[in-house]
């Protein structure tokens, strides 16, 4: 809220100077974000916070300046001088049909008003609140509101049909109003509404009617100095998209009590800037036996939660400047909030209000006295900040995208009707359509980012994210979140000093072995062809951990590439890991194996095969043979071209030979070779190259 | 005449040896003078004719030129293997400025290296760290923490809502009901994570990242809330900030507080980043209140705590003077490889 310093200076003598001021409230929790000059003045940019209705207004912020120097507060005068004029009905009849939304309803008629421009003084003042002059009257309802806080309406006497005021809900009076703005409303039946006796003049608390609104021609008004209940105006509020000042003062909690008191300031100005005369005010308070409340603080409360000792009279003393009225006994302070305070509910409110005046700065600083208490070991956090250096070693750089999705991409990558990832979570309100869904894959952000850079003319891109995707849940349950690690590659060889000839596929698939590495996850299978529709059907495989599989890895696909507009020509790798799978799968502690003490022997086996067999099922079968000789075995050379005939390619495997309780022989190694060669040639179909 | 000899011996063989350079070379003059038909073993074979009196002076003069042979043999030898391994090393030669092959390293996300590093302090300060779900109940995101729907604090954050009751959770404060839920006091913990405001302009992003803190005992003062932070954000930034604590309001702590540190651009004269004020707002804080410990079963008379919370984002920016928010987001590895 914008505060006048001048026009706060007219409340209390501070003999600050503003910045001062502005200090003292910052520290007392009226935050004043910004200093502008005006005219002859300074405005303070006060940020309120919402539970601090009372401080939406000049009034308000000179309290708490007079609560913290102690400076007598001086109101405006509001005297009203001008007796009766017994010309037609002085009063208005009011009738309150829902005590519970409308606590207190005052209201004055005010006769022989000359309508004409504001002084300059009051229009100035309202300009550096951003409010446009429209007239003195309405002008001063202004004022007052800016002033004391509280919002004010003036109807034209004269278009009020019956004399009469009727405070209800929409559905028992009725559901259309045009407002002052000149907008046809319909109104949801919970709406509270003004009416007089033939139907609705106003908006309680929000806007008047179109039907009484103060004109030129305007010579009689009647005005109103309400209380609204805060929830009910702010669902009409909202439900309308309707803002305004008063609104936004009534949804935060009006002060019920000053209303004669703003109704007397309001009459007082109109008097004197307009030549009005006041009539006796009508009062309607049907909450009066409510006030005021009382609350309890235990004695040493305050001292134990802020972990000072603060004296009992200090604490007195800042109590009754807050004009609370403490009243003292052993073991229990009784205070009795003002009305303008109806945030103060509870004992941890006492405490905060004696805490702020007293200075937090005050409060010193002692490191707890906490017992030890046992945590849960850090292990997942360790192992996604592992598992996220791992994948960093392997050359990506961590990239961070929002968790919104384009429901469009589901579609570019191709997936199946059946497909879970097409199980998203849509959101009500998107900020755009782009970003309605929840990512339920990583992988279309990261192709984006990948764009993103290409375009930048970056040549060698490694991305990869670690973040939670979310798959719909059943009906009534939240949504399951899974947490990712997805990876991206484009690398461009022909600026590589050091080019290799090895398929771009091996990059992601060499990082998604070093990260199993890292934990010791010895129990995995690249499985392919994976089946997913937008990888290289021939360049993909699924990972395997423990039997359960838990991502891929592969080359996108030429027409996904397409598809989502990604240039150039090289390959571009994706790999895709479900780490609360692969966490699940952990190997337990490994247990120790003696270290072999007799040397082994390996000879190496070269294989012209057939295309499609795969180097795994080479080495499995290996593996399989019953030999108890045989220590481990391992791909070392993969050629095609001359010499192998089309279709065929030659695989070289090196085999190791042990035994545990002794040196192996030339020739019982020999033995066993020559088994193992006869062995793969029958199963493999191959020949010796 | 025997002194003569192994003279002219000596004099012949180095006159022989000087010009010698490969090892084949000298095998050549080895087998000349020391093989089985070479000058000195004729000489040594010649021996036994002469009287043995003359036999055993000249014997020993003859193995006295023998061993100086072969002594300067194997040091020849030994000089030209020295020669030849330096040739090829010589002629090995690579340009030792061309790049090493190496996997170059990526490099992690700033927001998560100061996410890792808060998390760290306060793990070093004995709090565990905690996780709860991003699409969460409006009930832990608002109603649990002291914002019943229609409350004028909602309008502090701008909700996405994914269903009625459903919403992606706007702080990371619902984990504290979650785990004051599942656990009963003394707690210590943070929870780090993704939170989201429907907001997006020049300094705001629809995701960000924040950390939340509780700790509930039966004695946490408020003074203990500030030794806490204090020595966090000495940990974080420098231990000479400045560091104040000013009254505010957040609806599920009270006593409330915004936390400061004094601008680490200008040092508190003011400037732009600081508004002038020399001040830069960092956390928020405060004791929890009573209503929250009421809903999750906990005595407010009994036990008290304090919760705080902070963006990372912020914190990141403070940290390695970025001064635009969305470049963390458009991962772009020109940036990216800066940290
Ligand atoms: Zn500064």
């Amino acid at each position: 809220m914008r505060v006048s310093f001048a026009w706060l200076s007219e409340f209390i003598k501070t003999g600050l100077s503003v910045e001062k001021a502005a200090h003292l409230l910052t520290m007392c929790g009226l935050e004043v974000e910004a200093l502008e000059a005006a005219q002859n003045d300074v405005i303070m940019e006060v940020n309120v916070t919402p539970n601090r209705a009372d401080c939406l207004s000049i009034l308000g912020v000179v309290r708490e300046l007079s609560v913290l120097i102690g400076a007598p507060i001086v109101l405006p005068p509001a005297e009203i001088t001008v007796k009766e004029v017994k010309t037609g009905p002085a009063e208005i009849k009011i009738e309150i049909r829902n005590e519970d939304l409308c606590r207190r309803y005052s209201g004055r008629v005010i006769r022989n008003v000359s309508i004409g421009p504001s002084p300059e003084w009051m229009a100035r003042r309202l300009e550096d609140y951003g409010i446009r002059s429209i007239n003195n009257i309405v002008d001063i309802t202004n004022y007052v509101l800016i002033e004391l806080g509280h919002p004010l309406h003036a109807f034209d006497l004269n278009t009020l049909k019956g004399g009469r005021i009727v405070v209800d809900t929409a559905d028992n009076i009725y559901r259309h109003i045009k407002t002052l703005d000149g907008v046809e409303r319909k109104l949801h039946e919970s709406a509270l509404v003004i009416a007089d006796a033939e139907g609705p003049v106003a908006l309680a608390g929000i806007m008047g009617g179109a039907s009484t609104e103060v004109e030129e021609s305007t010579t009689d008004i009647f005005l109103e100095a309400a209380w609204f209940e805060p929830v009910n105006i702010r669902k009409t509020a909202k439900a309308l998209g309707l803002s305004s000042e008063a609104a936004y003062r009534f949804e935060r909690g009006a002060d019920m009590e000053i209303i004669p008191y703003a109704l007397d300031r309001a009459s007082y100005l109109m008097q004197e800037l307009a030549g009005g005369r006041p009539q006796e005010a009508v009062d309607v308070f049907p909450w009066k036996k409510a006030m005021p409340r009382s609350i309890d603080v235990g004695a040493g409360r305050v001292s134990k939660l802020l972990g000072t000792d603060i004296q009992k009279e200090e604490i007195v003393r800042i109590l009754e400047r807050l004009g609370f009225a403490p009243r003292w006994n052993d073991s229990v302070i009784t205070v009795f909030p003002p009305s303008y305070r109806q945030d103060v509910e509870g004992e941890a409110d006492i405490v905060e209000e004696v805490a702020r005046i007293y200075g937090y700065d005050k409060i010193p600083t002692t490191l707890p006295a906490s017992r030890l208490s046992i945590q849960d070991a850090p292990t997942r956090r360790n192992f996604v900040k592992a598992a996220r250096q791992s994948i960093r070693k392997s050359g990506y750089s961590e990239a961070v995208n929002f968790s919104f999705m384009n429901p469009q991409v589901l579609d570019q990558l191709f997936l199946p009707v059946n497909d879970l990832r097409r199980s998203a979570v849509s959101l009500i309100n998107p900020l755009k359509q782009e970003e309605s869904m929840l990512r339920t894959t990583l992988l279309p952000a990261l192709m984006e980012n990948l764009k993103h850079n290409q375009q930048r003319d970056i040549r060698n891109i490694m991305l990869a994210e670690t973040s939670k995707v979310f798959i719909e849940g059943k009906e009534g349950e939240l949504p399951g979140e899974h947490l990712m690690l997805s990876g991206i590659s484009m690398l461009n060889k022909t600026y590589s000093f050091w080019r290799n000839g090895k398929d771009e596929f091996y990059t992601a698939k060499g990082a998604v072995e070093a990260l199993l590495d890292e934990f010791r996850v010895c129990d995995r299978t690249f499985f392919g062809p994976c089946k997913e529709p937008f990888l290289h059907p021939g360049k993909s495989a699924d990972v395997i951990v423990s039997g359960r599989r838990c991502g891929f890895v592969g080359i996108l696909s030429p027409t996904v590439r397409e598809k989502a507009e990604i240039k150039g020509k090289e390959e571009i790798t994706v790999f895709e890991l479900n780490l609360d799978i692969i966490f699940e799968c952990l190997p337990q502690t490994p247990v120790y194996h003696p270290v072999p003490r007799f040397p082994a022997v390996e000879r190496d086996i070269a294989l012209v095969l057939d295309e499609a067999v795969s180097a795994t099922e080479v080495i499995s079968r290996i593996k399989d043979y019953p030999s108890k000789l045989i220590e481990s075995a391992a791909v070392f050379d993969l050629y095609k071209g001359e010499g192998i005939p089309a279709g065929k390619k030659s695989m070289a495997f090196n085999v190791r030979y042990r035994a545990q309780d002794r040196t192996l022989t030339e020739e019982e190694v020999e033995q066993v070779h020559e088994g193992l060669i006869k062995d793969l040639l029958i199963h493999t179909g191959g020949s010796l190259r | 005449m025997g002194g003569q000899k192994n003279s002219f011996l000596r004099e012949s063989f180095l006159n022989e040896l000087g010009p010698v350079v490969s090892v084949p070379e000298l095998e050549e003059l080895r087998v000349r003078y020391l093989g089985k038909k070479g000058l000195l073993t004729a000489e040594l074979k010649n021996l036994g004719g002469l009287p043995p009196d003359q036999r055993r002076t000249a014997g020993a003069a003859l193995n006295e030129t023998k061993e100086f042979i072969e002594h300067a043999l194997g040091q020849r030898k030994q000089e030209l293997k020295d020669l030849e391994l330096s040739r090829k090393l010589a002629s090995e030669g690579i340009d030792v400025t061309l790049p090493g092959s190496y996997v170059p390293p990526g490099r992690v996300h700033p927001v998560t290296q100061t996410l890792e590093e808060i998390t760290d302090v306060f793990v070093s300060m004995g709090f565990s760290v905690e996780e709860g779900p991003e699409v969460e109940l409006d009930y832990y995101n608002f109603e649990a923490l002291n914002i019943p729907k229609e409350h004028p604090a909602r309008e502090m954050q701008d909700t996405f809502y994914v269903s009625k009751d459903v919403v992606l959770r706007t702080h990371t404060s619902p984990v504290q009901v979650r785990v004051m839920q599942r656990k009963s006091p003394p707690l210590k913990f943070i929870a780090p994570g993704k939170v989201y405001r429907c907001d997006a302009d020049i300094s705001h992003t629809p995701m960000f990242h924040q950390i939340e803190g509780l700790m509930v005992g039966e004695d946490i003062t408020f003074s203990n809330l500030k030794s806490v932070l204090e020595t966090f954000l000495h940990r974080i930034f420098s231990p000479d900030v400045p560091v104040r604590f000013r009254p505010s309001y957040f609806p599920f702590t009270e006593p409330s507080a915004e936390v400061d540190i004094g601008c680490i651009f200008c040092k508190g004269t003011g400037c732009r980043t600081c508004k002038g004020s020399g001040w830069i707002e960092i956390l928020g804080a405060g004791m929890v209140n009573p209503h929250v410990f009421e809903m999750v079963g906990y005595d407010p008379k009994q036990y008290s705590g304090f919760a705080f919370g902070m963006g990372i984002e912020r914190i990141t920016m403070l940290k390695f003077s970025i001064d635009d928010i969305r470049l963390f987001f458009e991962n772009d590895i020109r940036f990216l490889g800066q940290f």
